[in-house]
């Protein structure tokens, strides 16, 4: 069974493009996760990856955030908050406090 | 008033005014106005001047004089000498003065008298004056001679005080020191007579013995004169000391003598003579000038005079007898000289017609029985000695009188001393000393007196032998200096450095030091160095205490300074003479030689005794004749004598074997006579023994000394064989009457079928009897037998036999009394048990305490008991087996500590390969040495219970074991021996072990039975998750009681929690409590509520015997929610310990027990567990104690589950029952029953990443449960995430498999482990990426982690602290 993942592309009224997460990433779906990050990263300008819906973020997740991080600005919750610290990410990262 | 011409007065006013008031018209001087000149002028001077003048004028020579005169000589002549003829005025001395002024008037010249004696009557006596004048003419205008004038000056004071100062200077001029009494009183008497102006006469008394006083001496008096009758004088001046002035009044004063005065005197000073610190030894009476007054110089002059006298006499009378007691001294000595002059005069008479004689029989009996020749050569030997002694003393007499006749000859001295030495030579090698020899041939004769020289090199080797023990004695001749040097060495004791300047002292002998023997006079060195001085020539020593000793004579060349008359200018030739043989002889004796008597037979041996019964007498002398004489004489009455040199060898002869008698020298090396006798005295063994001392020194002094030491008798040299065999009888005797009840003891003793010892304070054994000796082997002449004893077991063999007489030892010296009982060991190595019992006695002489001790064989006894306790030992250890192994690793145990046994194993043929039993894990069959075996297969061979003893392999013993035959083997320890006793021992407890192993193989089956029944009535065999159960029956061996508790797991998922008390325990109330639990059970499952069930169990329990009363609380749990639904019948609340540290009481659904009727419905109450808090359900036997409140052992029981709150729930229930164990035990049946929520989490699963979502929803769950916050939860999920996706990607990344994870809370952290069945291969290349970064994440995450690898997978143990 593979956890629920909903993974969303916009781009903001400003321009900006949005890459939403919602649901839990692991192992057994980081390569999605992964597929989609490649996907909406361009060289036209920063991606922001809204991570505020997701539950659950493993090493996996992670590392397929790592290849991107000169491109991406990264969106979390409290709950992630910490993995995101450990990971070192959190110069690109927002902590949401909803 | 003033008349005409009076102004020539006016030179003094006091005498010019008398002067003016004279008449002088009627004098023939006429009027002052009509003076010529010339008297006016001399009167005026007269005034005028300060020294007394007087002056006569005119015809009648009228009278002037001016004030100094008046004051000094007139006296009371004034004023009515002024204008006085002066014949008139001194009409007294006219005589004397008159012719004087004739002369100066006509001749005119001048006169000049000095310290002319004058009687002036000018203080109302005659008194003794002495004046100097001068009287010179005086001439009118006309130059005609009319009168003269005197200058005048007394000397009264200073003729008298010189006069009395020459009496004392001559009474002390005495030229001789000190003299007789008479004499020094004649002396004085003489002295005193010259001064019969001061002293007209004197007596000097003396006091006699009788305290009378007695004229002694004279001075101007008769001694037959009245007045010198010792009576008419005041005798109280001997008393009070005081001078008395006394007046001549009475008849015996009639008719004094004058002295130098023509009046005799009239009064007299009576002077004590002072002694110091003493009575006045006499009086002096002192006759006094009667023209004098007793002033103070007169008084402090008689003063004087008594003084010297008096010290006079006390010095005559100390150097009378200082005088007087030299000249007894020089008699004395006189006296001595002549005496030993005399007496070795004397001596050597009878001595030579002793030693003529006993030299003649010593050639005829040369085939004479030895015993005549060794007392025949004891004669001559100690002839030869006393010869020599008494030749040494004449030749000191002779020294002393100047009448040594010497006759010095040129002699070759190095030939004659390196001959002297010779003679020596074999009494030094005997003494095992080296002996030099060294004369160099001199450049000239020296001049010796050969037989005087001869005495000198002997007496210095013979002393150089004497205190010399290791070394060597040299002897050497040389020139130096125009000397011969003569030096004798050895390597001897030396002599002390403060002795040195006493060496050469007559009769001085140098205490104490070591010497080969203790005879000597202390003449020897002085005699020599008397010698040498006859010879003009010097000795001198040089020693080093422990070193040796150096004596060097210088002898000059030639003859000068020798008395021509002595020195014989021809050589004679020189040969050793008879005089060296003393000397040798005497020092050979020093030497030991064995023929002092010490191997004769003893008169107990075939001769007849004299008196007296027989006794063992210890001799001690250090003379080798001496000895063997004592020795003969003493043999002679029938005793049995030993003798010894010394007091050393006495002692340590005494110790050995108590003898009745000692018989000591006092004089002897090593120990003397006094230091032995205190020795033994010190020695509880020989303080009793009688010691009788001999000795040369005769005087009270000496007795007194030796008796004060301890002796028990003493006799002086020489002794009478009567006199010292009577000695010997009475000392014996009495010592054997004082020793009467001692012997009357010892035969009491003697004869006591106990052993019987008597220890002192040290533990020493110093007394046994006979028995003593049969039981261990060790007789009396081993004694004393200092701890350790030998007969106390070898500490190495057997430690535990050591240990306990070492333990019964240290109770002997510490208590008064006990008893005990021993292992020992015979002297010839067998071992037994003594029953040992002891009292200390206090000795009241010493104040130290000894030990009285008997013991008895006890070994066959031992043996009995100990087989007894054996059998009883191993009954014991079988009836507490559960089952035949334990049986017979009890049985094992037994044996192994019975024989101290390195090894005790069972070998039990009940399988192809057979089964090894042993007290603790050990080798199996395959595991055991090929050697031990075969020895055991062996033994099975054997018939059953028969022991076979190996000396190196121990015992075996073949019995019945209801597996089939069993071998038993025991294997001592080494040194152990196994005796027979110790066989049939074993084969009794062998045979009682058979029957042992049946009975417990009957019982194992029995109670296997009962194991399951019971296990099958206590509750459920598996419990669900998050709980714990302890139980413990009160009666054994019963592993159920009436207590019970069970978990139902119902069909909701919700589990029924039960723990139940019925009213008793054992047997009885576990078979109600089966029942009732198994009613409870199934009620639960058809009712799941609590008080419903409870309601039902009522109804049951009123029908079931015993179980009415019964206790049971019941609950229904959700172990999802903790939710619990519960009721309690009569039984103590259920607690909840909380996460937090508080505690919950569930007490809200109480009410009766079990089948007490009442009408009101059950209670039932509900609670929510929390998260990781405790809930604890038991039964009364863990909280109820005695005399205290449940209520208290509810807290206890809380607060024992609090504390361990932080621990694994099955960890937290051991933990609780040992806190709560009373120290004897549970009274009654315990159950106690724990849950913490949630309970742990288990979870297995494919190792597939599609798992993990699953996974996480389940742990997310019971995180919640766990009352876990989210941020907690999160980084748990994280954490257990990456080590499933570990698993996953490493453990599993080729082969399928599993993952196991658990989860499990206490109050204060999680316990979560994931663990799969592969092996972790991380690659190089990934180990640093997202892998790598998972193991950071469950790092960072967790508190505490280990990755654990095995063969069989990996584990991942992780804690979470719960803040």
């Amino acid at each position: 069974m593979t956890p629920p993942l909903t993974l969303t592309s916009s781009r903001r009224p400003d321009g900006v493009a949005v890459l939403a997460a919602a649901g839990e990433i692991d192992l057994s779906n980081a390569r999605t996760f992964a597929s989609a990050l490649a996907g909406a990263v361009s060289d036209d300008g920063p991606l922001l990856v809204d991570l505020t819906g997701v539950e659950y973020l493993d090493s996996a997740g992670l590392a397929a955030l790592l290849p991107h991080v000169a491109r991406i600005r990264i969106v979390v919750g409290e709950l992630l908050a910490p993995v995101i610290t450990i990971a070192g990410l959190t110069d690109i990262t927002t902590v949401d406090g909803r | 008033m003033t008349a005409p011409g009076t102004e020539v007065f006016a030179a003094d006013p006091e005498v010019g005014a008398d002067l003016a008031a004279v008449d002088w018209a009627a004098t023939p001087v006429g009027p002052p106005d009509g003076w010529p000149q010339s008297l006016r002028t001399a009167v005026s001077i007269l005034l005028a001047s300060r020294f007394p003048m007087w002056m006569a004028w005119g015809p009648e020579l009228t009278f002037f004089c001016n004030g100094a005169y008046r004051r000094d000589t007139l006296g009371r002549k004034y004023p009515w000498a002024l204008g006085r003829p002066a014949n008139e005025v001194w009409a007294e001395i006219w005589g004397d003065i008159g012719p004087r002024i004739e002369t100066v008037l006509t001749t005119g010249r001048a006169t000049w008298d000095e310290a002319l004696l004058l009687f002036l009557e000018r203080s109302g006596y005659q008194e003794e004056t002495y004046h100097t004048f001068s009287y010179s003419p005086l001439r009118d205008d006309d130059g005609a001679l009319v009168g003269m004038l005197c200058v005048v000056s007394e000397d009264t004071d200073r003729v008298i005080g010189e006069r009395r100062m020459a009496t004392l200077r001559d009474l002390g001029s005495d030229p001789s020191a000190v003299r007789t009494e008479q004499e020094m009183l004649t002396f004085v008497g003489g002295q005193l007579g010259r001064n019969l102006h001061d002293l007209p006469f004197t007596l000097i008394y003396l006091r006699d013995d009788d305290g009378n006083a007695r004229l002694a001496g004279s001075a101007g008096i008769p001694p037959g004169h009245p007045a010198a009758a010792s009576a008419v004088w005041p005798a109280t001046v001997l008393t009070t000391g005081e001078p008395v002035h006394v007046a001549f009044d009475g008849p015996a004063f009639g008719d004094l003598p004058a002295g130098a005065w023509p009046a005799p005197p009239t009064h007299a000073v009576v002077a004590p003579l002072l002694q110091q610190g003493d009575a006045p030894c006499g009086f002096l009476v002192a006759a006094l000038n009667r023209y004098r007054p007793l002033d103070d110089g007169y008084r402090g002059f008689i003063d004087l005079v008594a003084g010297y006298v008096a010290a006079g006499i006390a010095s005559a009378r100390s150097y009378q007898s200082q005088q007087r007691r030299a000249e007894e001294l020089a008699q004395l000595d006189r006296a001595k000289t002549a005496f030993f002059s005399n007496i070795s005069h004397e001596f050597r008479t009878p001595l030579t017609l002793i030693m003529g004689p006993v030299e003649e029989l010593r050639t005829r009996l040369t085939d004479a029985d030895p015993q005549v020749r060794e007392e025949l050569e004891a004669i001559h030997r100690n002839g030869l000695r006393l010869g020599k002694l008494v030749n040494t003393l004449l030749d000191f007499s002779r020294i002393e009188a100047g009448r040594m006749r010497t006759r010095y000859r040129p002699v070759d001295l190095a030939a004659t001393t390196a001959e002297l030495a010779s003679v020596f030579r074999s009494a030094v090698e005997r003494a095992g000393l080296t002996f030099e020899v060294d004369c160099r041939p001199l450049p000239e004769p020296v001049y010796v007196d050969p037989s005087m020289w001869e005495k000198v090199i002997l007496n210095l080797l013979s002393n150089a032998l004497k205190f010399t023990f290791d070394g060597g004695v040299r002897v050497a001749v040389a020139a130096a200096d125009g000397h011969a040097v003569v030096t004798v060495s050895d390597s001897g004791v030396g002599v002390p450095e403060h002795e040195i300047p006493r060496l050469f002292e007559r009769f001085h002998r140098i205490e104490n030091a070591r010497a080969r023997s203790n005879e000597g006079s202390g003449i020897g060195l002085a005699l020599v160095k008397e010698l040498v001085d006859l010879h003009g020539g010097t000795i001198a020593a040089e020693s080093t205490a422990g070193r040796g000793t150096t004596f060097t004579i210088r002898l000059p060349f030639g003859r000068a300074h020798l008395p021509a008359e002595a020195v014989a200018t021809t050589a004679q030739p020189t040969a050793v003479s008879a005089g060296v043989d003393p000397f040798v002889q005497e020092a050979l004796r020093w030497l030991p030689d064995g023929s002092d008597g010490a191997d004769e037979p003893d008169g107990s041996d075939g001769r007849p005794a004299s008196t007296g019964a027989p006794a063992r007498i210890l001799v001690a002398d250090d003379n080798a004749d001496m000895r063997s004489y004592l020795a003969r004489l003493l043999r002679s009455a029938g005793h049995r004598v030993t003798v010894v040199p010394d007091g050393q060898a006495a002692l340590e002869a005494a110790r050995a074997d108590v003898p009745d008698l000692v018989v000591s020298d006092v004089m002897m090396p090593r120990l003397d006579g006094l230091q032995l006798v205190a020795a033994l005295r010190g020695d509880t063994r020989t303080a009793g023994t009688p010691v009788l001392l001999l000795s040369a020194r005769a005087g009270q002094e000496a007795s007194i000394e030796g008796l004060e030491a301890g002796a028990d008798d003493y006799l002086f040299k020489p002794f009478s064989a009567a006199e010292l065999l009577a000695r010997v009888r009475a000392n014996v005797e009495l010592a054997r009457l004082r020793t009467h009840h001692a012997r009357w003891r010892t035969a009491l003793v003697d004869s006591l079928q106990e052993a019987f010892f008597v220890c002192d304070d040290s533990g020493a054994v110093i007394e046994i009897n006979p028995t003593f000796t049969e039981i261990l082997g060790y007789g009396p002449e081993g004694l004393p037998y200092a701890p350790t004893h030998p007969w106390w077991p070898d500490p190495r063999a057997d430690p535990d036999g050591y240990r306990q007489v070492a333990d019964a030892f240290g109770g002997l010296l510490e208590r008064r009394r006990g008893t005990d009982t021993i292992p020992v060991v015979h002297r010839d190595g067998h071992r037994l048990w003594a029953a040992l019992s002891f009292n200390q006695v206090d000795d009241p002489e010493t104040g130290r305490f000894a030990i009285v001790g008997t013991f008895r064989d006890v070994t066959a006894e031992r043996y009995a008991v100990q087989r007894d306790s054996a059998l009883a030992a191993l009954s014991l250890r079988l009836s507490r087996a559960d089952n035949v192994t334990d049986a017979l690793r009890g049985a094992l145990a037994e044996l192994r500590e019975l024989w101290q046994a390195t090894s005790a194993l069972a070998v039990v043929f009940d399988r192809p390969t057979p089964t090894v039993i042993g007290t603790e894990p050990g080798p199996d069959w395959d595991g055991l040495p090929e050697a031990y075996r075969r020895a055991v297969a062996a033994a099975r061979e054997r018939p059953l219970l028969t022991p076979v003893s190996e000396p190196k392999d121990g015992v075996a013993i073949t019995l019945e074991h209801p597996d089939g035959t069993m071998v038993l083997h025991v294997e001592p320890r080494a040194g152990r021996p196994f005796t027979d006793h110790d066989e049939t021992l074993l084969a009794l407890l062998a045979g009682h072990l058979t029957q042992g192993l049946r009975r417990a193989h009957q019982l194992d089956r029995q109670r296997e039975i009962a194991l399951t029944l019971q296990r099958a009535i206590l509750g459920p065999a598996e419990l669900p998750a998050g709980f714990a159960v302890r139980y413990a029956p009160a009666a054994r061996p019963l592993q159920v009681g009436g207590d019970w508790y069970d978990t139902v797991e119902l069909a909701d998922g919700r589990i029924g929690i039960v723990v139940g008390d019925c009213v008793g325990h054992g047997l009885e109330a576990a078979t109600v409590m089966g029942q009732l639990r198994s009613a409870c059970r199934a009620l639960l499952l058809q009712n799941s509520s609590p008080a419903g069930t409870l309601t039902a169990l009522d109804r049951f329990a009123a029908r079931l015997p015993g179980a009415v009363s019964a206790t049971v609380f019941c609950g229904v749990l959700d172990p999802a929610s903790g939710h619990l639904t519960y009721s309690s019948a009569g039984h103590p609340p259920a607690v909840v310990a909380r996460a937090d540290g508080r505690t919950d009481v569930l007490d809200l659904a109480q009410s009766r027990p079990l089948a007490i009727p009442r009408r009101a419905e059950r209670p039932e109450a509900e609670y929510t567990v929390p998260g990781r808090a405790t809930l604890v359900l038991y039964t009364d036997g863990l909280v109820e104690r005695r005399g205290r409140s449940i209520v208290d052992g509810i807290g206890r029981a809380a607060d024992a589950v609090q504390r361990g709150r932080a621990t694994p729930v099955e960890e937290l229930a051991t933990s609780v029952m040992e806190r709560l164990t009373p120290a004897e035990g549970f009274h009654d049946d315990v159950a106690l029953l724990l849950y913490r929520h949630p309970g742990p989490l288990e979870l297995e699963f494919p190792a597939e990443s599609g798992q993990l979502a699953v996974t996480r929803t389940a742990l997310r769950g019971w995180l919640s449960r766990a009352g876990i916050d989210r941020m907690t939860a999160q980084n748990v999920l994280v954490a257990v995430g990456e080590a499933c996706a570990n698993a996953i990607e490493h453990g599993h990344r080729h082969t399928a498999g599993n993952i196991r994870l658990s989860a499990s809370a206490t109050a204060d952290d999680l316990r979560l482990t994931v663990a799969d069945s592969g092996r972790w291969k991380i690659p190089e290349n990934e180990g640093n990426t997202h892998r790598g970064r998972g193991i950071l994440l469950m790092r960072a995450m967790m508190h505490q982690i280990s990755i654990t690898k095995g063969a069989a997978g990996t584990t991942v143990d992780m804690r979470a602290r719960i803040t």
